[in-house]
């Protein structure tokens, strides 16, 4: 018997009852779909939220003022970082960029339109720190933080609210009474951990603190930003900025630092560890529904061994040997299995690429290790569930099966 | 007939076979079988039902094993052979032909006449072409593509006899051929299995309870409750049969 004779003989079975085969192909359909539909959905899951870090960059590290907790309470957003901490740990040498950041609610006005957003005053490192991107215009530079400008630089969403004309470069809008001239407009960055950048008015830290605010400590900040160089060790320069601001700071051994030090990289990676395993729960949960296909081939392959108890008297009547008739049902299931995994492939990876693409608007990721796992994964259930019914069927006394009605 | 002075193609020798039996102990069905086959005969097994003539035949073509005895078919020793030797013996050597046909139903008339030669590995050309020859041979030339549903009792009988010479056999085992068929399609079926013996030379062994349908035989071996009662040619009546149940009886 040639692998031919094989596939035609096992192609004859399986279309000899259509609606049967159908059905038992259906459920290796789905079972395939769904673990290639959940795997999809696990690594959009993961890459959206790997994207949305990477906006910020994971050589980033983010201070903020305050104690995590004080005697068990959680002290507020106490201003105890200043300029000049941002200043000292841009001497750093793995530090390529510092930024303080104060953030504060704005209501802006332009022409006879009114928009609440958020204002963030900084130093021009922000544009590293951030990986800003600018569409119109420029950002701001040392000496308009020298000066306390009131230059501002704002988002595309914020331009577009206000009813801005395209390039809103020299406009002027007004925060506080206080008139501001549009220097820059940001390129759309889109939703990022850190909040929307797009809804954003960018000034310098030292006209936030010093006009707007009218701070009675135009030093102190809320947080400070800091973008480290491509091949240095977050960790290492998370203890050498813990270390320099317990320093400055004055805080004696053994009490608690009053600035919280936050490595994106590690939150990236506690996100990653977490993404893995709604992955894994993903494609559990979408191997139940294989494993219930695979049951499925197996409950036809042992009907058709009692329909075909005949048909196996026959062929063992006119010479067929066992490990023939063995070969000839396994090669049933794993044709159905296989069949079923193509289909269920070809379904899965439209469906997960159509959805995202043309209904969530999202490049979602295809990889090809779901594709290699459901395809093997189907030819060992095809395998493992037409064992048993395939030595039962060679096992059968061709005088009994002759006989059998 | 011509045959007769060649030596022996099946050689039984005291084959006795008995069944466990459900409620335990052992039934046994056949006694002290002894018979040989010569090439080129036509043989008739006749008894009633239950006298064990179809264990009996299960036995000859190497379906079943005996439980004591020797079995030699051509000149091999089967009775130890394992199933899938017995297999390997079946393919080469015996062709079946059943009452009840036992046709593949959704396979076509050609696909069914070349199932045999798929096990003996033929290259795909070569099954064709011996397929149409004995579908030209029981006259079926003309229906290949058909399916057995579609053919009349007659025409599966030869499409399966077409399937049993396929593989050119040597010997043919036909159990009770005629039976699901009318008067006129069996002796079709039985002149046909007369002029394969003459013509071809093919050795037949035709199981059947009826005299009728025996008469076709050269050769008949009566079995009556396991034991072959007579053997030889066809009597002139069923009398003589008969009787020799009765000799045993006593």
């Amino acid at each position: 018997m040639t692998l031919n004779d094989i596939l035609k003989e096992s192609w004859l079975s399986i279309s000899g009852n259509k609606l049967r085969s159908f059905l038992t192909v259906l459920g290796i359909i789905i079972g395939v779909m769904a673990v290639v539909i959940m795997v999809a959905v696990g690594e959009t899951v993961q890459q959206s939220i790997t994207d949305q870090f990477s906006s910020l960059g994971t050589n980033t590290i983010v201070i903020r003022a305050g104690a995590a907790r004080s005697g068990g309470v959680r002290m507020g957003n106490r201003q105890t970082l200043t300029l000049s901490d941002a200043e000292q740990i841009g001497k750093l040498p793995d530090v390529s960029a510092v930024t303080p950041a104060q953030t504060a609610g704005a209501q802006v006005i332009y022409g006879n339109q009114n928009w609440a957003t958020s204002m963030v005053g900084v130093y021009p490192d922000y544009v590293t720190v951030q990986n800003i991107e600018m569409e119109y215009g420029t950002f701001f530079d040392q000496m308009a933080v020298k000066n306390a400008s009131t230059y501002a630089v704002i988002g595309p969403t914020t331009a577009k609210e206000l009813g801005m004309p395209e390039n809103p470069v020299g406009e002027i809008i007004r925060i506080q009474n206080t008139p501001f001239v549009i220097i820059g407009v940001t390129k759309e960055k889109g939703d990022s951990a850190m909040g929307s950048q797009d809804d954003m008015v960018i000034i310098p830290i030292t006209t936030l603190k010093k006009r707007l605010q009218g701070s009675r400590f135009p030093e102190a900040v809320s947080m400070i930003a800091m973008k480290l160089y491509q091949d240095a060790d977050n960790a290492v320069v998370t203890d050498q900025v813990t270390s320099l601001l317990r320093q400055r700071h004055k805080i004696k051994d053994g009490d608690e630092n009053d600035f919280q030090v936050t490595d994106m990289k590690q939150i990236m990676e506690t996100m990653n560890t977490v993404t893995g395993y709604l992955k894994l729960l993903l494609v559990a949960i979408a191997a139940v529904s294989l494993l219930v296909g695979s049951i499925g081939i197996m409950n036809m392959m042992l009907v058709s061994v009692a329909e075909r108890t005949r048909e196996i008297g026959v062929r063992k009547a006119i010479g067929a040997r066992e490990r023939v008739i063995i070969i000839q049902f396994l090669s049933e299931s794993v044709l159905i299995s296989f069949i079923g995994s193509m289909f269920g492939l070809v379904i899965g990876v439209g469906l997960s690429q159509g959805v995202g693409r043309f209904i969530l608007e999202y490049n979602v990721p295809f990889s090809i290790w779901p594709v290699i796992l459901s395809v093997t994964v189907a030819i060992v259930v095809g395998l493992a569930s037409g064992v048993m019914p395939a030595i039962k069927a060679a096992k059968l006394n061709p005088i009994d099966s002759l006989r059998y009605e | 007939m011509k045959a007769k002075k060649e030596p022996p193609i099946i050689v039984l020798n005291k084959i006795n076979k008995s069944f466990p039996l459900a409620i335990g102990g052992h039934q046994q069905v056949l006694f002290d079988i002894s018979f040989t086959v010569k090439p080129g005969e036509f043989i008739a097994i006749m008894g009633p039902s239950g006298s064990g003539k179809s264990t009996c035949m299960n036995i000859v073509g190497a379906l079943d094993s005996a439980t004591s005895g020797t079995y030699e078919l051509y000149g091999k020793d089967i009775t130890t052979m394992t199933d899938d030797e017995l297999a390997t013996i079946r393919n080469e050597y015996i062709g079946f032909v059943f009452q009840n046909f036992n046709l593949l139903p959704k396979r076509t008339v050609l696909d069914n006449v070349m199932l045999p030669l798929m096990y003996l590995g033929l290259p795909m050309s070569e099954r064709i072409r011996r397929a149409r020859e004995m579908l030209k041979l029981v006259g079926l030339e003309n229906f290949e593509t058909y399916f057995p549903t579609q053919l009349s009792g007659g025409m599966k009988q030869r499409v399966a006899i077409a399937r049993a010479l396929a593989g050119n056999p040597k010997l043919i085992l036909a159990d009770e051929p005629t039976g699901a068929l009318d008067s006129k399609m069996g002796n079709e079926i039985l002149h046909f299995f007369k002029k394969l013996n003459k013509d071809m030379g093919i050795t037949i062994i035709m199981i059947t309870h009826e005299f009728e349908i025996a008469r076709y035989a050269d050769r008949i071996i009566h079995i009556y409750d396991g034991r072959i009662v007579y053997d030889g040619p066809v009597p002139k009546s069923e009398q003589t049969l008969l009787k020799a149940e009765k000799g045993h009886k006593k």
